[in-house]
């Protein structure tokens, strides 16, 4: 641990490594927050079967396609003073715009639909007919996803999540729409790089897009490699 | 005692039973497709859409008049599907744990009447067929259901394995006492293990009674051996192995010849198989033909079943020998004349002949 901060050090200046940990955390909070509302929703689509399915999907899997900055728009929208969300947020001294909590719920938007693309194909490979059985056996429905949806999909569940965390990391137009790119507040990995550049420190932005490609690459590497064993088991 | 009163949309058609069962073996038959697995997912608490009433003991596990329906984990019923249904991830030793009610008596009773104490740190992928069907049981067992679903729990096993698993049945049975809905195709676990039999088709039911006196009606055939239409009870007489039959005594005092079954001691009971198309019909007294077995008989009836027409023949001259179903072609009853109150001879190769 101490030679890796020596050799940052050396790499990195301190506001750079601010900036590394900023985008960690904030990446880290978005995907925590997402969590509990994409199991839900991996879970009713995994299982519910009636009409109006199709459309659900879509519409959860748009901020995969949709211009992010459009997706930053509409929530800075939504945000504020006028809406009634932005109303009761404001009279609840609550500011998100501008603010780290911006950044969370940019990140936030833009990595659920991958957490509940592959939570949702994790719970599908669930057979429902077991779920079934832990009711015949005595288990609540809490108890029987505890006891047996849970332990057959955690793989997939964490491969998902790690995704979610690497498109976190990686989030660019929503962020700078509704959090701006203030440096030591709002300003993450990704938007540094862009600011490096813009300013015409090159050398600087190619630093930090190393770092990123390096985290990027180990996220992406252990979500693989999540994937590989499920697979195995699920082939034994 | 189980009382059934329920509806259940399917796919093709409605199952719709109505039935009083005691306790003991009930074993639950019918051809494929007749409704058999969703009636016991249905008592289980596993299919949404089931209507009507379901009592256990006098118990309402479902009584959709007063909107009661229990979840599955209210109901205490054991249910066994047909591949077991073990969980993936657990040990044999954790899977027969589960069970939230499944007390540490419980388990260790169930794990010793079904033998597994050399199984239970194993996996279920590494679990043969017949040890994953004693698992599943032994999980069921140990939660102390009130009553025990089984879903064709040989079927999957070959010959060998079944005849091992059978005994464990029986001592489910016989020791534990908890009543049993059993599904099955075959005719020779319900004689062995069910006191009653509940025949279904098309999601009705068909009959009920003691297994054995259902055994020859066409309902009991369709459920077991579809397509074989004779199924007459016999006793094993004598084997000739140089001429490659067995000779096997029919109620009063006909015999049939079958292709040698030497592991067969005489006097043991056997059933007869033959189908209705493998019945030969003969106006005059065949000669000079290799088939072994002629039997004289008078048609009681003649009925166009789709392309066929189906024949039933009692005999003419032995009172009590079995009656016969034949399937002849529309051209064969045309160009034979035949016609209700002939009399006419059947005739029966060996080959067509099986042992069940």
């Amino acid at each position: 641990m101490g030679s890796w901060c020596w050799e940052g050090a050396s790499l990195l200046s301190r506001d750079e490594l601010e900036i590394v940990g900023f985008s960690l955390a904030t990446a880290a909070g978005a995907t925590l927050l997402i969590l509990p509302p994409g199991v839900l929703a991996a879970l009713a689509l995994a299982r519910y079967q009636g009409p109006g399915k199709g459309f659900l999907e879509t519409l959860l899997a748009l901020p995969l396609v949709l211009p992010p900055t459009a997706v930053g728009l509409l929530l800075l929208e939504a945000l504020g003073r006028r809406t009634p969300l932005g109303g009761w947020l404001a009279s609840h001294g609550i500011v998100v715009v501008f603010t780290w909590k911006a950044v969370v719920l940019a990140m936030a938007v833009m990595s659920f639909p991958l957490l509940v693309r592959s939570a949702r194909t994790a719970f599908e490979e669930v057979d429902p007919r077991l779920v079934g059985l832990a009711r015949t056996l005595g288990c609540g429905p809490m108890a029987a996803f505890r006891r047996v949806t849970l332990p057959l999909a955690w793989r997939g569940l964490l491969a998902g999540v790690v995704l979610a965390f690497s498109r976190a990391l990686g989030e660019f137009g929503a962020t700078v729409m509704i959090a701006g790119n203030i440096p030591g507040k709002t300003q993450t990995l990704s938007l540094a790089i862009f600011h490096n550049n813009q300013l015409g420190r090159d050398d600087r932005a190619l630093v930090l897009a190393g770092v990123t490609t390096v985290l990027a690459f180990a996220a992406l590497w252990s979500a693989e490699w999540f994937t590989r064993r499920r697979t195995r088991r699920a082939a034994a | 005692m189980i009382e059934l009163d329920l509806d259940l949309p399917l796919a093709s058609f409605a199952l719709c039973v109505r039935a009083r069962l005691e306790g003991g073996v009930t074993a639950v038959m019918g051809p494929s497709g007749s409704g058999k697995t969703s009636l016991l997912e249905a008592i289980a608490g596993l299919r949404r859409g089931t209507k009507g009433r379901i009592l256990l003991d006098g118990e309402a596990l479902l009584d959709s008049e007063r909107g009661l329906a229990l979840p599955s984990e209210a109901r205490h019923v054991g249910y066994v599907p047909q591949d077991a249904g073990l969980f993936p991830h657990l040990t044999a030793h954790a899977n027969v744990r589960f069970g939230a009610r499944a007390d540490a008596k419980a388990v260790a009773s169930a794990i010793a009447t079904l033998e597994l104490g050399p199984l239970l740190e194993r996996h279920p992928a590494s679990l043969s067929g017949g040890e994953k069907q004693r698992v599943a049981l032994a999980r069921a067992l140990a939660t102390r259901p009130r009553l025990l679903l089984l879903d064709e729990p040989l079927a999957a096993l070959d010959l060998g394995l079944r005849e091992r698993i059978l005994p464990y049945l029986m001592r489910v049975r016989d020791e534990w006492k908890t009543p049993v809905l059993y599904v099955t195709h075959n005719v020779g676990e319900a004689l062995a293990l069910a006191g009653h039999v509940l025949l279904l088709r098309d999601g009705h039911v068909e009959a009920t009674g003691a297994p054995f006196d259902l055994l020859s009606t066409p309902g009991m055939v369709r459920a077991s051996l579809p397509g074989v239409e004779n199924l007459l009870p016999g006793r094993v007489r004598a084997h000739d192995s140089e001429g490659g039959v067995t000779s096997v005594e029919l109620p009063a005092g006909q015999t049939i010849a079958v292709p040698l079954a030497a592991d067969c001691a005489p006097g043991m009971q056997v059933t007869i198989a033959v189908r209705a198309e493998d019945v030969i019909v003969s106006k005059g007294v065949p000669e000079g033909i290799s088939a072994r077995n002629i039997y004289e008989v008078r048609i009681t009836a003649l009925s166009r079943t789709g392309p066929d027409v189906t024949l039933r023949c009692a005999p003419s001259d032995a009172a009590g020998a079995p009656e016969w179903i034949v399937r002849v072609t529309p051209s064969a009853v045309a160009s034979l004349g035949l016609d209700l109150g002939q009399t006419v001879f059947l005739a029966v190769k060996s080959h067509s002949v099986r042992l069940v």
